[in-house]
């Protein structure tokens, strides 16, 4: 086992632990867990004050300013990343950075959503997912379509509810209750005509059949509402 | 009256006038209001004040009275104050040599002190870093530190911090002989004392892995929390979080911050008037801010007393 006589276990951290950010960090982050940790170690830091030797603390800053320029250029980065991984360190790490360095969830804010041209090519994909897809169309024959039905139709299409209700303006919750069928979560049925073609519409269904076939389900069915009034 | 075993909350900071005392007393104070019965023991042997603070200028009785066998046990020098469910063991006295305990009367002390009929007692620790002051971090079930935001008081914390892990470290070893095992650490690398706990502790798991186990359940139960008083308006809220964070990281010991208290003015004007600053103006940030730590302390034991004394009499 190799000696160690480095004066602290500071500066035998990989440079992810010294800025304290994950593998797969994102520039900005680095960016920022490095704004932080200098003005916890630099000289006039009152949060850090006597607690280290001048020494240790030229060491330690040292240290983050070569994690941070290290991290920050990507080629430098990917060389590390390597290094990390041949000691075992860090695995199989370096294939998740790839996918970070996509737009993540964080800037996909609700407003983008639902308009522009996307969803119209959407549209044609989901259509003529669901004429191949034998599952479905063995659904859509049947007379009824239960709520189970339904979540196996999205399913089946990669749809996700929150995608249904940013393009709909329905709630999750409902959609999932119209999915589970609760009834007391759902709103009176000349509302809920309308959400059940709203929903079909998303996943390219024929909104007409499948809001006759949900109403049969759960017995309110399109024949009896006239009668009420 | 039950047979409980109390728990005890020590509070210390490096530095004088950082408001131990005022928080001791402010804690001692919402824990009874709560109907927790508390006890405070001022242990500020040679500058003691508590008394002062909830409200008994002239206590008939002091922990002196204890430690010269004046009194038979601990409970007779136990005064009671104004304010119901809480009660004070004085550190008042006159006697040159008091703040210097001598080991046995201090192990005397500290094992009378777990047998008092209480549900919480808390201990006003004196400023300064002499073993009398540690000592009394390593019976206590909450170490809480109280400092300022300012470089003098950050500095004296530090350094009490570390005496008391060190003391701490340096019992455990003490217990369980490893004398050979720290030798040993010391030739590998000769920085690996006890006043450099990151570097030997590794040292020791791999020369002696069941010692390190010893060593890393001790120390792993050793908790502190830090409160940080009087902060003005103008200073960085996140003070505490950042101390926490490099306790944590450079000393390997386990710290939590339980809260901000402000800054108040009124809090002079109730000392001067001899009275509970929370009993004047409860409804001040400074008071919010007291109960908010209060809450949180409470919330941080496992068992609280409540629960315990079900559990106990099953």
């Amino acid at each position: 086992m190799e000696i160690n006589r480095q004066r602290s276990p500071f500066i035998q951290q990989n440079y992810y632990e010294v800025l304290e950010v994950l593998p797969d960090a994102l520039p900005l982050e680095i960016r920022r867990a490095y704004r932080r940790a200098v003005s916890l170690y630099e000289e006039n830091a009152i949060a850090s004050y006597s607690f280290f030797s001048e020494e240790d603390r030229k060491e330690i800053l040292a240290c983050i300013e070569k994690a941070y320029l290290t991290l920050i250029n990507p080629e430098t980065r990917e060389s590390y990343d390597c290094r990390l991984t041949e000691l075992g360190i860090l695995g199989q790490r370096s294939v998740d950075r790839n996918r970070a360095q996509e737009p993540v969830a964080i800037y996909d804010f609700q407003k983008t959503h639902g308009s522009g041209p996307a969803p119209a090519r959407r549209i044609d994909e989901l259509k003529s997912l669901v004429e191949q897809s034998l599952l479905i169309q063995n659904i859509l024959t049947q007379d009824v379509l239960s709520g189970a039905d339904l979540q196996k139709i999205r399913t089946c299409l990669m749809v996700t509810l929150e995608e249904i209700s940013h393009q709909t303006n329905i709630r999750t919750d409902i959609l999932r209750a119209l999915e589970d069928e609760k009834m007391d979560m759902l709103p009176p049925t000349v509302y809920l005509k309308g959400f059940l073609k709203a929903y079909s519409r998303c996943l390219a269904l024929d909104e007409q059949a499948v809001t006759i076939a949900y109403l049969k389900r759960i017995g309110k069915s399109d024949s009896s509402s006239p009668k009420l009034g | 009256m039950q047979n409980l075993k109390p728990l005890i909350w020590t509070i210390g900071g490096g530095k004088g006038g950082t408001g131990k005392s005022f928080f001791t007393g402010s804690l001692g104070f919402l824990l009874a209001a709560r109907g927790c019965k508390t006890l405070l023991v001022d242990l500020d042997l040679g500058a003691a004040n508590l008394h002062t603070i909830v409200g008994l200028p002239y206590p008939d009785k002091s922990i002196a009275d204890f430690i010269h066998k004046r009194v038979a046990n601990l409970e007779e020098t136990i005064v009671s104050t104004p304010y119901p469910n809480l009660s004070l063991i004085s550190g008042a006295m006159n006697n040159l040599d008091m703040p210097n305990l001598a080991h046995e009367q201090k192990l005397k002390l500290q094992r009378s002190l777990t047998r008092l009929p209480f549900e919480y007692i808390l201990l006003d620790l004196g400023a300064g870093t002499a073993y009398n002051t540690i000592d009394f971090f390593l019976i206590a079930d909450v170490g809480i530190f109280v400092t300022t935001p300012e470089p003098t008081a950050i500095e004296n914390i530090y350094r009490l911090i570390r005496s008391v892990y060190f003391r701490k470290i340096h019992q455990v070893l003490k217990t369980y002989d490893f004398k050979t095992l720290t030798g040993e650490a010391e030739r590998e690398n000769p920085l690996a004392t006890i006043s450099n706990p990151d570097l030997l502790l590794p040292i020791i798991a791999r020369l002696d892995p069941a010692k390190g186990a010893i060593l890393e359940e001790a120390l792993g139960t050793f908790e502190f929390k830090l409160a940080l008083n009087q902060l003005r308006k103008q200073d960085s809220q996140n003070i505490g979080m950042l101390i926490c964070k490099i306790v944590g990281k450079h000393l390997g010991l386990k710290m939590h911050p339980i809260g901000n208290i402000g800054f108040d003015d009124r809090v002079h004007y109730a000392v001067c008037k001899m009275r509970p600053f929370l009993e004047l103006y409860p409804y001040a940030q400074t008071a919010l801010d007291l109960q908010e730590c209060c809450r949180f302390l409470l919330s941080a034991n496992d068992s609280p007393p409540v629960l315990r004394k079900i559990m106990e009499r099953r």
